[in-house]
């Protein structure tokens, strides 16, 4: 086993938690596994399947972020510690974590590829600008062509963070990417210790 | 699609509901802010800059840039853009209130003197210095009075006194609040009475009353911290028929013609007074509690008036519906929230929106204003939505530091 593996935990809520690794598990694009039997031949996604009254109903695996969705609420402690073990026995073991992925069906929407078209728009465009004021938008996710975000900084509670999400992020992914269908900000606005533009009026 | 520009002050709450009304009609959103969105260069025609400073010059911006992107409608969405969109919309030649009438409804001294003129029941009040000797005021005025600056919003600064001793305290108190940004602030005769909000929609003149709420808890001061609106109001219909009349009338008095109108009055005997009148929609997060016809935001009305398209109704839904400005708790620095999914489940509580975040200094009026949340409920009966409200209120607590 690899002792220098570092692994860190960031819940996005109590069914959504992102594990990002200090190295790459799965180089080639994003694999997304919605069931264990697509997981079967991925030996990471198929050990978070098998973890026992875990719940879990998602994988997603992009180079160093596996994130994990499950169906029940308990917190992310107790799963938790089991994805990270299952992380580090996929590292260990030397084989590929996840298997490279078929060609999608003609006429689909590949959600994967549209991921790291939206992942390189975000790291490359969206994220410089809104550093500027302390900002930054993670991708979470996207399903059917909807992309689902976070926001983070001083994005998290800003006043304007709507004007940036409508005006901003959607014209971009219009421009850019004109194949995804919407945008869905899961961020805790309530929770921004560090809002750039605190909303104060009555 | 029409395009409309709408004035968002960086600082305000009601992005959301206005971005989103925007997107529900389907018009071209352009946003124009006091500061410049990190994004501005992506989006030349839905992102700019305007100095809300200065409404002439903000005027000859949008000007140059409707020259590239025609503009159907300006809507402001306070007190300071609303200014703003009256200088905009005159100078583009669309619907929207005289630019002195929208200056007159900002300035509390300017809309009492025209109140007066038009013989509008408002309290007696004088204009003050700061640099006036606050004892020799102190033994001028008439009490109780209240001290009132001339430009702040959300009743902060106001504070009453009753007798010498507490005008100079007040007056004390108001110098550090308004100092480096006014020079003047209003004295007032304390009117005693029941005061209700009015939210109201001008159409050429002629005031719509959207909902007038009942504000059952005392507002008797020292200082003016509003908690609980309810609506439909419990107050006989025919003093309902002469709020609206004297508000109507203010409005006209100011020379208001068009869109939002909310105003604060009083009754007690003697009838309606009208204690403050504004040209924008109610504050804070208070409008979510507001739903007309089929679901229609108070927000949508507006910006379908502004842009002269159909509105289905006016007409508020059968439902009672309540909202709590969740009183500050104390002064210090906010840990956290305890009990938010508790209150939630109060029946009728349809939501607890907690607006301070953690690490944020809590500071009680008249210094702040800043309402650490909003409770909203909707029942049978305006009674229920107020014990909803205040069981729910009551399941909260806040955990402070110094």
């Amino acid at each position: 086993m690899d002792q220098d593996l570092r692994i860190t935990a960031e819940p996005v809520d109590n069914h959504r938690c992102k594990f990002v690794v200090s190295q790459p598990l799965h180089a080639a694009g994003v694999r997304r596994f919605a069931s264990a039997a697509e997981a079967k031949g991925s030996p990471l996604a198929e050990a978070i399947f098998a973890i026992p009254a875990g719940g879990v109903t998602e994988v997603i695996v992009s180079g160093n972020i596996v994130t994990v969705v499950k169906d029940n609420p308990a917190p992310w402690q107790a799963v938790g510690k089991a994805v990270g073990a299952a992380i580090r026995a996929a590292a260990a073991s030397g084989a590929p974590a996840v298997a490279a992925k078929a060609a999608p069906a003609a006429g689909t929407v590949d959600d994967d590829a549209l991921y790291e078209r939206v992942a390189r728009l975000f790291d490359e465009e969206v994220n410089p600008m809104v550093a500027r004021h302390g900002g930054r938008v993670e991708l979470i996710d996207v399903q059917d062509a909807v992309v689902m975000l976070r926001m983070g900084g001083g994005c998290q509670g800003c006043g304007m963070a709507d004007v940036t999400l409508r005006q901003g992020i959607e014209g971009m992914l219009a421009q850019h990417i004109p194949e995804v269908r919407g945008i869905v900000d899961i961020t805790d606005h309530t929770s921004g210790a560090n809002p750039y533009f605190q909303a104060s009026k009555k | 699609m029409p395009r409309l520009l709408l004035l968002l002050p960086s600082t305000t709450y009601r992005t959301t509901a206005f971005v989103e009304a925007a997107r529900r009609i389907g018009a071209d959103l352009s946003v124009a802010s006091e500061r410049p969105s990190t994004l501005e260069a992506t989006n030349p025609a839905g992102l700019l800059t305007l100095d809300f400073q200065h409404p002439d010059r903000a005027a000859a911006e949008a000007h140059a840039f409707a020259r590239q992107h025609p503009i159907d409608a300006v809507v402001g969405v306070d007190d300071d853009s609303a200014v703003v969109a009256a200088a905009v919309a005159e100078r583009l030649g669309l619907k929207g209130n005289p630019p002195p009438a929208a200056v007159a409804a900002r300035d509390k001294h300017r809309q009492r003197q025209l109140l007066a003129a038009a013989q509008v029941p408002v309290p007696g009040f004088a204009l003050h210095r700061l640099d006036e000797d606050p004892r020799e005021l102190a033994q001028q005025v008439v009490y109780p009075c209240v001290l009132k600056p001339l430009r702040l919003s959300a009743s902060r600064g106001v504070i009453r006194a009753d007798n010498p001793t507490a005008f100079i305290a007040a007056h004390a108190r108001l110098s550090s609040i308004i100092a480096g940004c006014d020079t003047e602030f209003l004295v007032e005769e304390f009117v005693p009475g029941y005061e209700v909000a009015l939210e109201g929609l001008l159409v050429n003149r002629r005031l719509h009353v959207l909902a007038l709420f009942d504000k059952p808890d005392p507002l008797d001061g020292p200082f003016f911290e509003e908690t609980i609106y309810v609506t439909p109001s419990q107050v006989p219909a025919g003093l309902q028929t002469s709020i609206a009349q004297c508000a109507e009338r203010a409005a006209r008095s100011l020379g208001l013609v068009e869109g939002p109108v909310h105003a604060e009055l009083r009754y007690n005997e003697r009838g309606p007074w009208l204690i403050e009148l504004a040209a924008r929609p109610i504050g804070g997060r208070c409008s979510a509690v507001l739903r007309f016809g089929d679901g229609v935001s108070l927000e949508e009305l507006i910006l379908r008036h502004a842009l002269g398209m159909p509105i289905p109704s006016l007409a508020r839904e059968a439902l009672a519906a309540g909202v709590m400005m969740i009183p500050i708790p104390g002064a210090g620095v906010l840990q956290e929230v305890r009990g938010v999914a508790e209150a939630k489940s109060v029946p009728l509580v349809e939501d607890v929106q907690i607006t301070a975040h953690p690490g944020e200094r809590l500071v009680p009026f008249p210094e702040g204003s800043r309402y650490p949340g909003f409770i909203f409920a909707h029942g049978p009966t305006p009674g229920a939505v107020e014990a909803a409200l205040r069981e729910s209120h009551r399941r909260l607590s806040f955990v402070l530091t110094p």
